[in-house]
């Protein structure tokens, strides 16, 4: 055995290279060429262009160093739209976890054929065009002879202007957001709940268990990654949800009131042609949420959580 | 490798032949359908007489010049520039834009805009001698003109004559300055539907009628000079005027779209704004109620001085055999046959002296135009913010300063001394 260790060791350089085994890099590096050339080589581009002054169709850009920063931190529409965005995240949480995980476990509850008519018509906000949603919505909320403020009027209430007041705006954008991602998020948590352990939820019912005391002790523990996960999807996604009915709907006004940081270097890059300022702006959203990955994982760290 | 560079040769000069085959198709220009260039268009594929008289012009042209295909691109009025720089960027500039005014400065500094007058040669003298003069200089720059006017109008009064009638107004009589524009809201307003709508807060992001409101209060966006001066004490008043109409809740405060709905369905009694959408009105208005047009108010003592809104057209095209086909498209489309179906089709102004002339008939047939017509010799130049960030200057005045002020009750003075602050430095002028 000795020996044979001892040859080994000896065995020439050229040998060792012949037998060098690639193991799992030629499984890794179509995936890791794609992630290079679609996301890390964007985000160099970003960089590179957020310390320049170019409109995109000119033909040289001048260097201009912070100052694209400066000017982006000047503007109030930036800091508001970033505010806005962090108001958008919170007012998605329910709609994204609470609202979806009910209806799921309600229709979990009671399977069979209705539960599934159920389950289709909740699916559908999802499966819709968002711009045509968005456009129906606007038919609705007319202030002067929509939907809305006729049902309203039958109750005695004085008419709003949905879509124009900066108080009701950005509510109502969370509304009509809240529908599809309730929709899609009630998907995913009838396939958590049709993967669910059913030993412990048939022992639990075998020892008299009520349906309440099997969601609240045996069922809701168990989707407890999902609805983690779920959660931190909105807080991350909430901006890019509500892109299409802040576009649609109110291009960001009345007064920003409905602006998000994606709007915004949407309407920096593509309608002003700002592309150094779009570029700061988006680095500094990257760099935000980077922070707060960071700052989530020394947490969970401490925690000891996997 | 030699094996390698023999088998490539036939497939290099296999691309060759390709390559002069496709410019010698390019250059050929006489065949049917043998040149094709893009024409984007914020009236094309729209619902109304705008969508169907753009239709109807491409039909002729195309029945006029078998030789060029024109492939029309359909692009929301706010996205007019904003599409064409991109296509710009990615290298598919469209040939024929028609571009807006309020974005035409910043088109022409950033677009790869080509000189209609050299792309005509002989025929460019006898193409715009007829032509209204004022928009023909807009686009003129360094001693070429790269921007002809195509679809122009003057803000005018749309009014709901059987609203005045029941509310006691005379539909034979229409308000002509602000203090008559006022009374006839409050006589509308007590009916129970809406009084007035001034469209200053333009969705379009054009400030035309911002520029019409101040203009004809004694101020102006800006001056001659270029100085900005929407904070002017009579600029401020212009719009003070409009705005007070909203707080004493003679005009409701929504958007354009919303109030051009509600005069649609005979639920407001007057609408200030481009007579762009004077065909589309009276379609809906058939059969509903008598829509009537009057003249652009004045605000005091002075005659009213309106600005004209709508578009120029441009060209792009990089070719040669493209840029001659777009010329003549452009040719058309601002000649004697297509200002004529522009007019009586759409409701935009008959650009030419002989035009009007040739239309006398049409308009006693079809009045809602004459106002405008009338108004035309007291019309102000289009005055755009300076530079390439001309189009931001002019969103910041509207999202920033003219919509608050108008639909939200924000102070005048204050909100457009800020804004206009902001529009100084972000343009750099005075």
């Amino acid at each position: 055995m000795t020996a044979g260790v001892a040859g080994t060791v000896a065995a020439p350089a050229a040998v060792r290279r012949r037998r060098w085994r690639p193991g799992a890099w030629p499984y890794l590096l179509p995936l890791l060429v794609l992630v290079g050339v679609w996301v890390y080589l964007p985000v160099l581009g970003t960089l590179v262009l957020s310390v320049v002054d170019w409109d995109l169709t000119s033909p040289t850009a001048e260097l201009v160093g912070l100052d694209n920063l400066r000017r982006l931190l000047a503007e109030p529409e930036f800091g508001q739209a970033a505010l806005q965005t962090l108001v958008y995240a919170v007012a998605l949480l329910p709609a994204a976890t609470v609202v979806p995980l009910l209806l799921a476990v309600l229709l979990w509850l009671r399977p069979g054929r209705a539960s599934t008519v159920y389950r289709s018509l909740l699916f559908v906000p999802a499966m819709v065009a968002p711009v045509a949603v968005a456009v129906a919505w606007q038919f609705l909320l007319n202030p002067l002879n929509g939907l809305a403020n006729e049902v309203t009027g039958w109750f005695g209430l004085p008419r709003v202007n949905w879509l124009g007041d900066p108080a009701w705006a950005l509510p109502v954008v969370v509304v009509v957001t809240s529908a599809r991602v309730v929709a899609f998020n009630l998907l995913l948590f009838c396939a958590a709940l049709s993967g669910l352990d059913r030993r412990p939820v048939e022992a639990a019912r075998l020892e008299g268990a009520t349906d309440v005391e099997v969601v609240r002790f045996v069922v809701l523990p168990q989707l407890r990654a999902t609805v983690v996960l779920l959660g931190l999807l909105s807080l991350v996604l909430a901006g890019q949800w509500t892109f299409t009915n802040v576009s649609v709907l109110t291009q960001g006004g009345p007064d920003g009131a409905t602006d998000n940081v994606y709007h915004r270097i949407h309407t920096l890059g593509f309608v002003y042609f700002e592309t150094g300022m779009a570029s700061t702006a988006s680095v500094l959203v990257l760099v935000f949420f980077t922070a707060a990955a960071l700052v989530a994982g020394l947490v969970r760290g401490r925690r000891g959580e996997r | 490798m030699r094996p390698v560079t023999r088998a490539l040769t036939p497939l290099a000069a296999g691309l060759l032949l390709l390559s002069a085959a496709a410019c010698s198709t390019e250059e050929a220009g006489s065949a049917p359908g043998s040149v094709t260039i893009t024409f984007s268009s914020y009236n094309y594929g729209t619902q109304g007489a705008a969508g169907t008289g753009t239709q109807a012009l491409l039909d002729r042209f195309a029945e006029l010049h078998p030789e060029i295909t024109v492939e029309p691109q359909a692009v929301p009025v706010a996205d007019v520039l904003t599409s064409a720089r991109a296509a710009t960027a990615a290298g598919e500039p469209p040939d024929v834009v028609q571009l807006g005014y309020s974005k035409l400065t910043e088109g022409l500094e950033t677009l790869p805009v080509q000189p209609l007058d050299e792309l005509a040669g002989a025929d460019w003298e006898p193409h715009v001698a007829g032509i209204l003069p004022g928009p023909v200089q807009t686009g003129t720059r360094d001693g070429h003109t790269y921007a002809l006017p195509y679809t122009i109008s003057i803000p005018t009064v749309l009014y709901n004559a059987d609203l005045f009638e029941r509310a006691g107004l005379d539909p034979d009589a229409p308000p002509q300055t602000m203090a008559e524009i006022r009374q006839a809201a409050e006589a509308v307003t007590a009916t129970g539907a809406e009084g007035v709508y001034f469209g200053v807060a333009d969705t379009a992001k054009s400030d035309y009628l911002t520029q019409s409101v101040m203009n004809s209060a004694g101020g102006g966006v800006l001056a001659g000079d270029g100085t900005v001066t929407a904070d002017s004490p009579a600029s401020v008043e212009g719009l003070r005027q409009v705005a007070a109409l909203t707080a004493d809740g003679l005009q409701p405060a929504v958007s354009v779209e919303d109030a051009l709905a509600a005069f649609s369905t005979g639920d407001l009694g007057m609408l200030v704004i481009s007579t762009a959408v004077l065909g589309t009105v009276q379609q809906a208005a058939q059969g509903s109620f008598e829509l009537r047009t009057t003249g652009f108010p004045a605000f005091g003592d002075a005659p009213p001085a309106p600005t004209h809104s709508g578009a120029s057209l441009v060209v792009l095209s990089g070719t040669e055999a493209e840029q001659q086909a777009s010329w003549e498209l452009v040719r058309f489309l601002t000649g004697e046959e297509g200002y004529r179906m522009i007019a009586t089709e759409i409701g935009y102004l008959p650009l030419r002296s002989s035009v009007v002339a040739e239309l006398g008939p049409w308009l006693e047939e079809n009045p809602l135009l004459v106002p405008t017509i009338e108004q035309l010799d007291r019309m102000q130049p289009y005055r755009s913010f300076a530079g390439s960030r001309a189009n931001q200057a002019t969103q910041l005045l509207q999202d920033e300063a003219v919509a608050p002020i108008v639909l939200r009750g924000a102070d005048p003075q204050s909100t457009l001394t800020a804004t206009s602050d902001r529009i100084r430095e972000l343009v750099g002028t005075p």
